[in-house]
Formats: structure tokens, C-alpha cells, sequence
């Protein structure tokens, strides 16, 4: 019965969604509309459960004192004051927002700016022409990069007679050419994919999600 | 030497980027940008728009992605009001849901807009697939309060903004995947026009969606705000951090040509 319910519930939500995505009938776009703000109702529970899940796993580096497991009280802290501050006094109370400008957007702006320093000393590194497909790739990855900064067009325009903006010029093409193709083919076959596997959850041949052996 | 180079000390490497950031932010050089034909696009669009058009723009970014989407939000911001242009700020991401508001209260204290007149911001609802559809039949039945928990009847600027039909344009500024989201959900079901500005490591993604015109225009990183602030005529952080991109950008294709230098002397050496 544990299996059957959802199974059953998969296979008539699949099929039926699908059908209404064909349908202009009032009643098929009604039921649309129905299962969408049913959707929105049940949406915010996957943050109930986020949050369970991010309690429990912190919880259990505390009591088994994990590797950094005093980190961990941070989390709880964070959240703890945040929660405490956000849910009677809302998100637009001074603390909050003094909170949220003065600790997280600095925070989480120098972990993203650190990427920078680890980016070049990578490049430095490992970025080398050792096959013809890796020359390719420094190749457009120069090009592109010297085109994203408005030095590449001016160093160009002042040193070489021909092509005003060649640079930018030559950045935009690899964007619109050999990347819009190569991106395109990975759009169709990742679409592929997911036709495939929704036919399979639809149906019950992939039942992973269930949380047992797949078959089971 | 050459093996010396080879194993350049990675602290070297960060102390030059260091500098790199920290003297042209110094010095305030500033060079003359080339507007790209996407980013156009996405101006001569929302210039063609008439006074009273409404504009939705998705702050999907959070604070990591602050200083590349913010001038760009504020550039476009500051174009749709001095248009009169009427906004409708809104977030598919938690994080995202402080920025827009600042943002937009202070393009509004810039410019004079008036809040429920002007814009008006949604904030942030869980479940985007959910949200974006759900906006499709009607706004309010995914936002039946603002930001500030102003029920959506009593803002005036809402009185007849029901669902997508009303709204002429979407500008999702996105950090993530929701610019395809917005192209999938908004743009195949309800034939929204979309416009994205994203971050510069997710641009490439965009380009198929540009060709196919499912997205009318794009606006690439930091650069992406540089031409737009261009076109407006209000240079700004864009602009600003053009100089210390370049310097950064010269200093990484140094670094890259110069290893290269080093592996195939090396290798020379060594055969």
C-alpha cells in the first residue's frame, strides 16, 4: 500500500497534467489552474523539511563531535537569530535588514570574491595547450576573456590598424556561433533525458524516488 | 628558472591579483566601452515602451552575486522610471528578497517615484515552477499582499494589473537557473516577452534562447551593466568596475601565456 498510493498518485498527476497542457477546454485549464495553487500550498513544506534536514544534520556533528563541529552552533545561531527577529517583526524590521546587510552580504560577497584569487592561480597552473582540443579551448577562453573588458578593444584600436572592437567583435561571435551550437545540442539532449525519465516515473519503471531499490 | 616559474608560489599569484583590483580602483582609470548587440536589444525595448507600460524585473541573485546584478538592476530601474515606466520588483530566491527591496526604494528616492504609483514590490514566495505559473491566471493568487504586507487590491498601480497580459516586459536578473525557468513556464505557456541580465558565468547558457528570440535581450555580468549604464547616459558602479576588470582580465591572460611560455620550454628541454 506504501508503494501502490504513490505510484497510483504519480501515473494519474503525470498523465492528466500532460493532457491539460494540450487542452484550451475550460474545465482541463481549470483543473490546470487547481493543481498549480495546490502546488503553491504545498511548495513552502519543502522549506519545513530544508530546515529539519539542515537541524538534524548540524545536530549530529555536535553530538558525535564531528570534524568542525563547534561551526556548527553557528548555524543554529544564525538561524536561531534570524528566525527570532524575522517571524514576529518581519523581514523589513531595522535588525533584520541591518543583519542581513552587515554580516550576510559581506559574508557571502568575500567567499564569491575569493574565487577570483583561486580562478587566476588555477589558470596559471593548469590552464596549458597540451592537445590541439585544450589549445582550442585557451584559444576561445582568451578571446572571450579579453573581449569581457573594455582594455582588450582599446589595446587593439591603438596597436593593430585593422578592425575597430575586434576583440569584443571576436568574443561575440564565439558566443553567437560555436557556443550557441554546442550549447543547443546540450539543451536537446539533457530535454532527451528528462523526457525519457519523466515516461519512466510516470509509468513506475523508475521508482527510486520512492526511496527503495530501484524495481523494488 | 624555468622550474622556478613552473611552481610559482600560488601567494605570488594572489598578491598580484591584489593589485590588480586594488590600484584601479585607486587610480579610477576608466576605459571606453563597446555596447554589445544583446544588451541593445534589451534598451531599444524597453526605450519603444510607451509611458504606463509595466515592467517586471526577478531580483534572483543573492548576495554573492550582488556587485555584478545590482548596477545593473539599478541602471534599468532608473531608465523604466525617468520613462515612466511602471515596475513590479519580485524574487524567486529568499535571499533575494531584502536586495529588490532596497534597490528599489532607492532608485525611488532618486528619482521621485512614488511607491504604489510607480512600483511596487512582491518580495518572495517558495516554489518558483509554482509561482511563475500561478502568475499566469493571476497575481494575486500567489501575492495577495506586497512586500509590506499591503493587500494587492489596495495598491492603485495593481488596480489593473492582473496576470502576464498586462505586464509588457519580464527582466529576470538571475545568479541561477531562473532565467530558464521564466523562458520555459512564462514565455512558452503565456508568451511573456523576457529580457535577462545574468551573471558573466552563466551568459553562454542564454545564447540559444537569444537566437530563438524567447529572450529579447541579455545583459552579460558586469560588463553587461557597464553598457546599459552607456546607453543611459548615467555612468555608474557598471563603469566603475570596467577598469578593475580589465586590469584583472589582462592579468590572468598574462599569467595563462606566460605558463604556457614556461610548459613548452620545459618541454623542449626535456625531449
Amino acid at each position: 500500500m506504501r508503494r501502490q498510493v504513490p505510484l497510483i498518485l504519480c501515473f494519474a498527476f503525470g498523465i492528466v497534467m500532460a493532457l491539460t497542457e494540450f487542452s484550451p477546454h475550460p474545465f482541463s485549464q481549470g483543473l490546470n489552474k487547481e493543481v498549480i495553487d495546490w502546488a503553491l500550498v504545498i511548495g513552502p513544506f519543502a522549506l519545513v523539511l530544508a530546515i529539519a534536514t539542515l537541524v538534524q544534520t548540524h545536530w549530529v556533528r555536535i553530538r558525535r563531535r564531528s570534524e568542525y563541529w563547534q561551526y556548527s552552533f553557528l548555524v543554529f545561531i544564525g538561524m536561531i537569530i534570524m528566525v527570532l527577529i524575522g517571524i514576529p517583526f518581519g523581514q523589513q524590521h531595522p535588525a533584520f535588514e541591518w543583519l542581513f546587510e552587515y554580516v550576510q552580504v559581506p559574508m557571502d560577497a568575500t567567499m564569491f570574491s575569493l574565487l577570483a584569487f583561486f580562478i587566476a592561480s588555477a589558470a596559471y597552473r593548469a590552464f596549458r595547450a597540451r592537445t590541439l582540443e585544450a589549445t582550442l579551448l585557451l584559444a576561445a577562453a582568451l578571446i572571450v576573456m579579453i573581449g569581457n573588458a573594455p582594455v582588450g578593444d582599446l589595446i587593439w584600436n591603438t596597436v593593430m590598424p585593422l578592425g575597430d572592437n575586434f576583440p569584443s567583435a571576436a568574443r561575440q561571435w564565439i558566443l553567437d556561433n560555436p557556443n550557441l551550437s554546442a550549447r543547443r545540442g546540450i539543451i536537446l539532449g539533457i530535454s532527451l533525458g528528462v523526457i525519457s525519465q519523466s515516461i519512466r516515473i510516470i509509468l513506475g519503471i523508475e521508482r527510486s524516488y520512492l526511496g527503495g531499490v530501484e524495481g523494488d | 628558472m624555468i622550474e622556478k616559474l613552473m611552481n610559482i608560489d600560488r601567494r605570488i599569484v594572489f598578491i598580484l591579483v591584489a593589485l590588480a583590483v586594488i590600484i584601479p580602483s585607486l587610480l579610477n582609470v576608466s576605459f571606453p566601452i563597446t555596447v554589445s548587440q544583446p544588451t541593445r536589444s534589451t534598451y531599444e525595448y524597453i526605450e519603444a515602451m510607451p509611458p504606463g507600460s509595466t515592467l517586471m524585473i526577478g531580483f534572483n541573485y543573492g548576495p554573492s552575486s550582488f556587485a555584478e546584478l545590482h548596477p545593473m538592476a539599478k541602471a534599468v530601474i532608473h531608465h523604466c522610471f525617468s520613462k515612466k515606466i511602471r515596475v513590479i520588483g519580485m524574487t524567486l530566491l529568499a535571499e533575494g528578497a531584502t536586495l529588490g527591496d532596497k534597490m528599489l526604494k532607492g532608485v525611488a528616492e532618486e528619482t521621485g517615484a512614488v511607491y504604489g504609483e510607480d512600483y511596487v514590490y512582491l518580495g518572495f514566495r517558495p516554489g518558483a515552477t509554482q509561482v511563475l505559473l500561478g502568475m499566469g491566471t493571476a497575481i494575486d493568487s500567489v501575492y495577495e499582499a506586497d512586500y509590506a504586507k499591503t493587500p494587492l487590491a489596495e495598491i492603485p498601480m495593481m488596480a489593473d494589473i492582473t496576470n502576464y497580459e498586462q505586464i509588457d516586459l519580464v527582466l529576470d536578473l538571475a545568479s541561477g537557473s531562473s532565467t530558464e525557468w521564466w523562458v520555459i513556464y512564462t514565455n512558452t505557456r503565456y508568451n511573456q516577452q523576457i529580457a535577462a541580465g545574468v551573471t558573466g558565468v552563466i551568459v553562454s547558457q542564454m545564447y540559444p534562447y537569444l537566437q530563438t528570440k524567447q529572450l529579447i535581450g541579455l545583459m552579460p555580468g558586469l560588463l553587461g551593466a557597464a553598457e546599459y549604464e552607456k546607453l543611459i547616459g548615467k555612468p555608474a558602479k557598471g563603469t566603475e568596475g570596467m577598469s578593475i576588470q580589465s586590469f584583472a582580465h589582462l592579468l590572468v591572460v598574462a599569467l595563462v601565456i606566460l605558463g604556457n611560455i614556461a610548459f613548452f620550454i620545459q618541454r623542449r628541454q626535456s625531449e
